[in-house]
């Protein structure tokens, strides 16, 4: 067989799946899919294509989440469920530092933690832009964020297009999705029986030169085109993108935060489901005589009061505020601190949400406020 | 008399309250006013009674405090060099809401109350620029009472 | 890169009391080469840790060109201040830093400078004075306008003589009356709006307190003729991890720990006011 040039598309059938974690398996990766966990599709460790979730699809709408049978074998015919890989790059419960007393002394120290590299398998458009979001975070800040960086520098990428888009996915607003473009080192469409795999990088082609790949057929490109087609065409909700992180600065003192703060209850759900949310607080962990002290970051949310505790009190101290402070960090002030959205479109926020708050909504509601205050405004003018 | 009115002119030109006033409406302020030296320690008017002249100060300070049974003359505020003082008789009967002492030798320009508000009467656009002037004088004050009123310093307040 | 995480250990070299429940403690880094190369720029803060209890962000409160030796001035607010307050001289505890913005300094040349502080907002300023102490003739008026809850608010308030002589001038005020105080009465802004200000517009203020002091002193400012683009305030909110990656010290679209603590006013204005952000 001929060696794959970059760029070049290249088919494998169904159980070439198994070839593939096999070789990721013998290369040291521990490879993390998707799988069904308590009714759910999420992101573990899988030691074959077996694991991988069969036949099944899930139905998403504001507030929820269900899976069903498909009627075909589909080892991908879902879209994203409540975990993301920052799971995996940005750990919940990570040890930043350590101090240990040794005769009487405290010694300071960061512990490297042994870490098999991961290989993600079926990440999402919107999850590989996730990623570039958490990159801009973690890596090109003026500080280097050393559990993310280990992590993330080792990791091997291999996408899946979606050929199919829940009722919550927006990712064709923020320009992530449904196509996956760059940042993998292989792509993956699935077919009804193989696989398109697209080559991403060089450590992709190198890797793809350990598998068996025949080069494609028209009719395998046109199922491909049709298949990812399909997910684009199902795509029905939409966030206005335009102006808005001037739009939420200009409205931050707009009622309707008050009305979305009846709604919310400050349940951190949207923040732990979020693929981009970063926040996190670092705690102190001892061991039972106080001589060893793990100083561990775990997840956190600014949805949780203490978040924003002062000494002088708490400084978001009501759900309007806190929610406001979510929304506006997220669509606004995220593009003046990296340059960049922090919605991927993933819509998980949504589904998560107990009670179906919808962002897509409630910036429409913002947006449809100030539009009408600013018509008034006007009028009142040309009196 | 005649000889001070250049060196009221100089202080009051000095003032944030009658800084800026074109020379005719100066001269005419100066002829309602006199210089007026207070030794530190003096009393220059007292709570509660009836005091026609408001001061503007233009060198030393102020005291002003309140008498309150039990905690003897409180003092609110320190006033120094181009505040105003006893701004009362400027748009009432003048019964003073304070006791004004001397906190070190003060030089002060005392300005008829009756006096500035003919004045102001007679030529309302003076009026219109002082009345604003003591608006923003006395918004002044009240922005300061209020943060006097936050106890901004408190403990468990602030942390710094 | 070094990680950021990586605390150094610092010993308590000296404690002096300041005002009621502040004191200053002089920390001097343990290992000799860390020591050499630590430097700091006014205003900045390090991470001091207590094992067990956690990190507090601290601004340094000492001399820019004094090698070795790293100054904070504490205030006894929650659990990690409280636990620093129990520690004397010879004890040890961790340190990250320094992080953050600092005074412009660098734009204090030939122009008055005011330096406006409420309580133990002097300690962060007092590196600027430092500075203007080291460089007076680099500098043209040098006044500090300080207040306190009360006399005995007044930090640093044996050196302020000293401050005097040597060109700075020191104008206090208590913002409430105490028995024995002949001082001036009146909160801080007060002595702002009839400081003598012969060109304003050359004038640069910094100013450090409680934000609503740091917000009405700026307003002041303004009124009086100084440009919001040569007024400066240093913020505060919760700081964990400061290097800008846990999100707790967000203030609208910034991080107080990395694009702060120091603002130039005119970039934050627009939103100091919103309650709860």
């Amino acid at each position: 067989m001929n060696q794959p040039a970059t760029s070049d598309v290249w088919y494998f059938p169904k159980d070439g799946l198994t070839e593939l974690i096999r070789v990721l398996q013998e290369d040291g990766f521990d490879v993390i899919g998707p799988t069904v966990d308590q009714g759910a599709i999420v992101y573990a460790s899988i030691q074959s294509a077996e694991d991988l979730p069969k036949g099944l699809t899930d139905i998403q709408e504001a507030g929820s989440y269900r899976l069903e049978k498909r009627n075909d074998e589909s080892l991908f015919g879902y879209v994203v469920g409540p975990h993301s890989w920052k799971k995996f790059l940005f750990p919940p419960i990570s040890v930043v530092a350590a101090a240990d007393r040794i005769e009487g002394h405290w010694e300071f120290s960061t512990p490297e933690e042994p870490q098999r590299p991961f290989a993600f398998l079926g990440v999402r458009a919107c999850e590989l832009a996730a990623i570039r979001v958490q990159d801009q975070v973690f890596l090109k800040g003026p500080y280097v964020d050393p559990i993310y960086q280990r992590r993330r520098e080792s990791a091997f990428l291999i996408a899946v297009n979606c050929t199919q888009a829940a009722s919550t996915c927006f990712c064709t607003s923020m320009k992530t999705g449904p196509r996956c473009q760059s940042g993998y080192d292989l792509g993956l469409t699935e077919l009804k029986d193989g696989f398109l795999l697209e080559i991403g990088s060089e450590r992709g082609q190198q890797l793809s030169r350990s598998l068996s790949l025949r080069p494609t057929t028209a009719a395998e490109m046109a199922e491909g085109d049709l298949r990812r087609q399909q997910a684009a065409d199902q795509i029905h909700r939409t966030l206005e993108t335009d102006g808005l992180p001037n739009l939420l600065k200009q409205n931050l003192r707009s009622s309707h935060w008050d009305d979305v703060g009846r709604r919310c209850l400050s349940c951190t759900n949207c923040t732990m489901v979020c693929p981009t949310c970063f926040c996190s607080s670092v705690t102190e962990v001892a061991d039972l005589n106080g001589d060893h002290i793990n100083r561990e970051r775990r997840w956190d949310s600014c949805f949780n009061p203490e978040f924003s505790y002062m000494h002088s009190g708490i400084a978001r101290d009501s759900i309007p505020s806190r929610y406001r402070q979510w929304m506006t960090h997220k669509l606004s002030s995220w593009h003046d601190q990296f340059g960049t959205s922090g919605c991927v479109g993933c819509g998980r926020c949504i589904t998560w949400c107990p009670t179906g708050i919808d962002l897509t909504v409630e910036v429409l509601a913002i947006r449809e406020a100030a539009a009408t205050v600013e018509s008034v405004d006007r009028g009142t003018n040309h009196e | 008399m005649i000889h001070q009115q250049p060196n009221i002119l100089k202080m009051l030109s000095e003032s944030r309250f009658t800084e800026n006033l074109n020379n005719q409406q100066l001269q005419s302020l100066c002829r309602a006013s006199r210089v007026h030296s207070l030794p530190a320690g003096t009393i220059l008017f007292q709570e509660g009674e009836l005091e026609d002249e408001v001061f503007v100060i233009s060198s030393g300070h102020v005291r002003l405090s309140m008498s309150v049974p039990g905690r003897g003359n409180v003092v609110l505020l320190t006033s120094g060099p181009g505040d105003l003082v006893g701004w009362s008789g400027l748009i009432s009967d003048g019964r003073m809401t304070a006791t004004a002492v001397a906190a070190d030798d003060c030089v002060l320009v005392a300005l008829s109350g009756k006096r500035v508000r003919e004045l102001c009467e007679t030529d309302p656009q003076l009026g219109y620029v002082l009345m604003i002037r003591l608006a923003r004088v006395l918004s002044q004050r009240i922005l300061a009472t209020r943060l006097q009123l936050l106890d901004l310093f408190r403990p468990g307040g602030d942390s710094r | 890169m070094s990680n950021p995480w990586q605390l150094s250990s610092a010993r308590i070299v000296e404690k002096t009391a300041e005002t009621p429940g502040v004191a200053t403690y002089v920390l001097q880094l343990t290992d000799d080469s860390l020591r050499r190369r630590f430097q700091f720029r006014p205003g900045q803060f390090n991470m001091l840790y207590v094992p067990g209890l956690g990190e507090a962000a601290i601004s340094i409160s000492g001399n820019p060109i004094q090698e070795g030796l790293i100054p904070h001035t504490i205030r006894e607010a929650g659990n990690v201040t409280h636990a620093i307050s129990s520690l004397s001289t010879g004890d040890t505890l961790g340190l990250r830093g320094p992080f953050g913005s600092s005074w412009p300094t660098e734009l204090c040349e030939d122009r008055d400078v005011i330096l406006v502080a409420g309580g133990i907002g002097l300690a962060p300023l007092r590196p600027v004075i430092f500075d203007m102490l080291s460089n007076r003739d680099r500098y043209r008026r040098c006044t500090v306008l300080m207040g306190a809850r009360d006399p005995s608010g007044l930090l640093y308030e044996s050196d302020y003589e000293d401050w005097k002589r040597r060109g700075v001038d020191v104008l206090v005020t208590s913002d409430r009356p105490a028995d024995g105080w002949h001082g001036n009465v009146g909160v801080v802004t007060t002595l702002l709006d009839r400081l003598p200000l012969p060109d304003p517009a050359s004038a640069l203020l910094m100013t450090c307190g409680p934000e609503v002091m740091m917000w009405y002193t700026a307003q002041t400012a303004v009124a009086r003729g100084i440009a919001e683009e040569s007024i400066y305030v240093s913020l505060e909110r919760n700081m964990n991890c400061a290097i800008g990656l846990c999100g707790h010290c967000q203030f609208g679209p910034h991080f107080l720990c990395k694009d702060g603590p120091v603002f130039r006013f005119d970039k934050v204005a627009s939103i100091l006011r919103i309650s709860d952000l």
